[in-house]
């Protein structure tokens, strides 16, 4: 069984920091997110640059080579809505220790992006959605096979799709959550990865709770078989609970040191 | 439909790790498969034969083993007759006589006695400590330091004192050492953990994970072995990557299949063929369940188990 894959959330230009940072091309703020991602134990990380409609392709390339130059070629998860920037960045990008995540298509508009993926020999992250959120798991379960199909169609290893089942926020979506977690269930019993980005569950609450929530969203999310997350792993709790959840499900041997590992 | 062959080769490998100098080096583990898999990759290098000498001398109850240290009265002797037994591809010394509670040779004979070995045979050496904590951990630091250069094992360091052994031993000295665990892949685990932590390269530490003489529960020695590898490669545990030596003679000799005479027991036989093959079985079964390399005190064993590794390569 392999360890949970944890894709590092926090290098993303929503981030005031990290937009300037991009913007002027400042190294120094993106490795720091970066190492504290990677020291935290991070597998992946993603690498949001926003729409960059005007710059998008020098901007990916810029940041890929970075990041990759600095930290020993750590694999790398594109995410921007520009997918000319996404091929600019996989044309630059070093396989040597995994392939690189094309974040994301769905059965919508992005299905496109699947295609992106399969020319590229990339993993994709597909979202089990169209427009909005779906409505039940048969729908959730239509637009899958819809990505599925378009990937297979192209050639690629349903080991290179991540199916996102799209989590969604408690506070106000309370009753679809074991919807979320059942679907994941259907994933695992097909065979299939996932993914997601988890923290969405915990939106709008307040910023004690949300390391509990996610924490314990991860668990029951694991437990239905989730194979990775887009998370913050700075976050102590959520960090030291899939390293639990990888111990309790046989993933990692057990040693008194395994939190730090 | 036709048999279709899908090779079980991993991505992940076992370290590799030298012992010894120059053209008699030899180095364990590498391999990327499953013990002894050879159909599913080739093993570069295959599992190791080491031949111990003790520093308490030699049983003279078995006439094969005296005859092949015929004249041979020192623990130099010895070990330069062991060296030259072709099928060894290592020396290992065993210091019990250093243990304080038995004859408690001092520190400095024993790195002397070491040290004259260590300039007269070309073999990569291994040295097995008396098993006393304390006392290892001293025979260590100054044997490493004493055999500068010759790349050595220290076989090994325990919970209790890997910080001591690892610092003056791979750190000060570059030589290698071992990590030793009784059965218990956690404490395995976690002792490499423990090491790497301090600073040592994992590429310079093997493991000995306990063993028993085959009937003696060998199980557990499987199981645990089995879930090392399967760590190591299926799930890329870099804290399990150590390639496993065992000292299989000290275990196969102290069993009373080894050590009952035939004049006691005639209807068992003769107890040098009795323990010879208690040491080859365990060997045997060593090697089939992970271990890079084996420790053996017979000669006749070491050239079974050497013919036996030369035929399945």
């Amino acid at each position: 069984m392999d360890k949970f894959v944890v894709i590092g959330e926090r290098i993303h230009c929503i981030s005031p920091t990290i937009r300037k940072a991009m913007e002027e091309r400042d190294p120094e703020p993106i490795l720091k997110r970066a190492k504290e991602q990677i020291d935290a134990g991070a597998t992946y990380l993603d690498v949001n640059i926003g729409p960059a409609e005007s710059d998008g392709e020098e901007l990916m390339k810029w940041a890929v080579q970075l990041i990759q130059g600095e930290f020993d070629n750590i694999p790398l998860s594109l995410d921007t809505a520009n997918r000319k920037a996404i091929e600019a960045g996989i044309s630059v990008y070093n396989r040597s220790k995994g392939k690189p995540i094309v974040n994301s298509a769905d059965a919508g508009d992005r299905i496109e992006n699947v295609d992106l993926a399969a020319a590229n020999d990339a993993i994709i992250i597909a979202l089990c959605s169209k427009s909005g959120v779906p409505a039940d798991n048969d729908e959730r379960m239509m637009y899958c096979q819809e990505l599925l199909e378009r990937g297979m169609g192209l050639g690629m290893e349903p080991d290179d799709m991540l199916f996102d089942p799209l989590f969604l926020v408690i506070k106000g979506m309370q009753d679809k959550q074991p919807d979320i977690l059942e679907f994941i269930k259907m994933l695992t019993d097909m065979g299939f990865k996932s993914t997601g980005g988890l923290s969405n569950c915990s939106n709008g609450m307040p910023k004690e709770v949300r390391p509990i929530m996610d924490s314990a969203m991860i668990a029951m999310a694991m437990q239905q078989g989730l194979t990775s997350a887009i998370v913050n792993p700075c976050d102590k709790r959520m960090m030291e609970t899939i390293k639990s959840c990888d111990v309790i499900r046989g993933a990692n041997l057990y040693a008194d040191s395994y939190l730090q590992l | 439909m036709a048999y279709k062959k899908s090779p079980q080769a991993f991505k992940a490998s076992i370290n590799a790790v030298t012992i010894g100098t120059g053209d008699s080096a030899v180095t364990l583990g590498g391999e990327n498969v499953m013990p002894l898999y050879t159909f599913d990759a080739p093993i570069e290098h295959r599992p190791a034969v080491g031949i111990a000498v003790s520093d308490t001398g030699i049983r003279t109850d078995l006439p094969k083993l005296d005859e092949f240290y015929e004249g041979a009265t020192t623990l130099l002797d010895r070990a330069q007759k062991a060296a030259q037994l072709k099928e060894a591809d290592f020396l290992s010394i065993v210091l019990d006589a250093a243990d304080p509670n038995g004859d408690n040779r001092s520190v400095e004979d024993c790195v002397a006695e070491v040290k004259a070995i260590a300039d007269a045979v070309d073999k990569p050496l291994v040295i097995e400590g008396c098993k006393n904590v304390e006392k290892d951990t001293e025979l260590f630091s100054k044997v490493a330091e004493a055999l500068q250069g010759k790349n050595v094992l220290l076989l090994s360091a325990r919970e209790e004192n890997y910080k001591t052994v690892g610092a003056s031993t791979v750190m000060a000295y570059q030589q290698k050492m071992g990590a030793e665990s009784a059965d218990d892949i956690n404490l395995a685990k976690q002792l490499n953990v423990l090491i790497t932590q301090l600073g040592v390269d994992p590429g310079s530490v093997v493991m000995n994970v306990g063993t028993a003489a085959a009937g003696y529960g060998f199980e557990y020695v499987v199981s645990t072995m089995d879930r090392v590898k399967s760590a190591a490669l299926e799930q890329n545990d870099g804290m399990l990557q150590m390639p496993i030596v065992t000292p299989v003679a000290s275990e196969a000799w102290t069993v009373k299949e080894s050590l009952v005479s035939g004049d006691d027991i005639p209807e068992w036989g003769d107890v040098e063929e009795r323990g010879i093959q208690m040491e080859v079985t365990t060997a045997a079964a060593c090697l089939a369940s992970g271990s890079n390399a084996v420790i053996l005190m017979h000669p006749e064993s070491v050239k079974t188990i050497s013919a036996f590794v030369a035929d399945l390569m």
